[in-house]
């Protein structure tokens, strides 16, 4: 039988090496917070507005009352949180101007679903009519075929809206067989449809356009702007915050400000201190000869 | 034959766009927005074959009782009620389809996007390391942009979202454009290589 000898107190680790495994539960929950907080108890921070926003605002704001903005809604569920306040402060814009809006979507999951929510519920705010004010396309395959195509003929790509209707039954799509009738792209999208746009119908047709992308996307996008096949860009929820400030209608892309705000916020504080206890631990390291 | 033909194809198709992009004419607009509508049509049956490919590769995994069974049969299981009710009670708003697609996949969609924040959080305490000067610059440019880019930025210190704005528009920038010039220079090789019939990998062949 061993004799039972008093447990020896384990050395506690140093204090730096302690913070280089700290419990990833600790992280998520500070992370939990900072979204929940600002939802919670807003902070009300102001967004400062940046040109390529201001431009965008402003190449919506021009149009003359009655023009035709085609608005693709490129863009998956999955952003939605980035995507869907852009496209709902851009067709807040577009039918409090009188623009009349011609909704299509080059992603097959979802994109059609959304675009009719969106268009319904916000045409709804103006008491615009479908077919008439606004419509839906739906989408078609094969992304490339479909932007060029709909410049000779847009009932060739889609014979029928998203709803069945024949676009010759539809008021709205009489006056607008192709690129000819539209004034302006609004596009939202968080893929490489942009650059399609840009490099299809902006360099063959010439229409000009606006677009609002993903945060991650934007300084790509960036280059469209300096080449000015794009008038204007909104990057990120912080473009979609900048656009609802100018459109006058703070909504949801600026309650999301507060928590990204937070958010960045504690991920610089993470990374510094990270790194400060990787350095402190190499410089123990070192001290004690083992580097 | 068997080779010339569809070589045959993608020269007069691609020679005939190219056509298209730079002139206009009654003839070529004609002859272009009918290889379109081909084009759409083609792209459709891509959809159906990738769909059928789809099916063919999860019945197989579970006739054969592979270890990841029970995801495939899920899979085939929402493949066959999302396509059914769209196909049966259509995709307009207020359908079935519309329901399950606005109420299960957009917030499943979501939810999985969202997640990202805690892991890049994690990532950023545990892996974004200072161990060179280029990975220092990195970290140093990448806490600007973050802090730049927020309101909260500014009280900091006023002149970040400036900083931030040069970092995005100057070394950023250039290298975007590098890539984009790049990357189209290539795509233009490639489909002169497709057109000219040097490339014929898309053939099934080298």
């Amino acid at each position: 039988m061993s004799e039972l000898r008093p447990a020896q107190p384990v050395p506690r680790a140093p204090f730096w090496q302690r913070l280089q495994a700290v419990d990833r539960r600790i992280l998520y929950s500070l992370i939990f917070a900072s979204v929940i907080i600002p939802v919670v108890w807003p902070l009300h921070l102001p967004t400062p507005v940046t040109p390529e926003s201001r431009a965008f605002f402003n190449a919506v704001d021009s149009l003359p009352s009655g023009s035709v903005v085609l608005f693709p809604f490129d863009f998956w569920p999955s952003t939605l949180p980035e995507t869907e306040p852009m496209a709902v402060a851009g067709l807040r814009h577009c039918f409090r101007k009188n623009l009349r809006v011609v909704g299509l979507s080059n992603v097959g999951m979802g994109g059609p679903s959304i675009a009719d929510r969106l268009l319904d519920s916000i045409g709804a705010e103006f008491h615009k009519s479908y077919g008439v004010d606004y419509v839906n396309l739906g989408y078609k395959a094969n992304y490339s075929a479909v932007l060029l195509g709909m410049g000779s003929k847009i009932a060739d790509i889609f014979p029928a809206d998203h709803r069945g209707t024949r676009l010759e039954d539809i008021p709205l799509m009489r006056q607008v067989p192709n690129y000819d009738s539209v004034k302006f792209v609004l596009i939202i999208s968080d893929n490489a449809m942009t650059d399609y746009w840009v490099a299809l119908v902006n360099a063959r047709f010439g229409l000009p356009m606006v677009a609002g992308v993903t945060a991650i996307m934007a300084p790509k996008m960036l280059s469209y702007i300096h080449s000015h096949q794009l008038i204007g860009l909104l990057g990120g929820m912080k473009g979609a915050a900048e656009y609802e400030q100018l459109i006058g209608h703070a909504d949801k892309a600026s309650l999301g400000m507060d928590a990204q705000s937070l958010i960045h916020f504690l991920i610089i504080s993470f990374i510094i201190l990270g790194n400060a206890g990787h350095f402190m631990m190499r410089r123990q390291q070192a001290r004690a000869g083992q580097v | 034959m068997k080779t010339r033909l569809p070589v045959l194809v993608a020269f007069i198709s691609g020679a005939l766009m190219i056509i298209a992009f730079f002139g206009r004419g009654s003839m070529v607009d004609a002859a272009s927005e009918t290889a379109l509508t081909w084009q759409s049509i083609v792209g459709g049956f891509a959809l159906l074959l990738g769909a059928v490919s789809i099916v063919r590769v999860h019945w197989q995994k579970i006739s054969t009782r592979h270890e990841d069974r029970f995801y495939s049969a899920c899979l085939l299981v929402c493949f066959v009620v999302m396509g059914g009710s769209g196909v049966v009670f259509g995709i307009g708003g207020g359908t079935l389809f519309d329901g399950l697609f606005q109420r299960i996949q957009a917030p499943m969609m979501s939810t999985m996007f969202s997640v990202l924040a805690f892991f890049i959080a994690s990532a950023a305490y545990r892996a974004f390391r200072a161990r060179s000067v280029s990975s220092a610059i990195l970290l140093v440019a990448a806490m600007v942009v973050m802090l730049g880019r927020i309101p909260m930025g500014q009280y900091i210190y006023h002149g970040l979202p400036a900083w931030a704005d040069w970092i995005m528009t100057v070394p950023s920038m250039a290298v975007q454009r590098g890539i984009l010039i790049g990357a189209a220079l290539g795509a233009a090789s490639m489909s002169l290589r497709i057109i000219l019939g040097v490339e014929r990998t898309y053939l099934g062949r080298g």
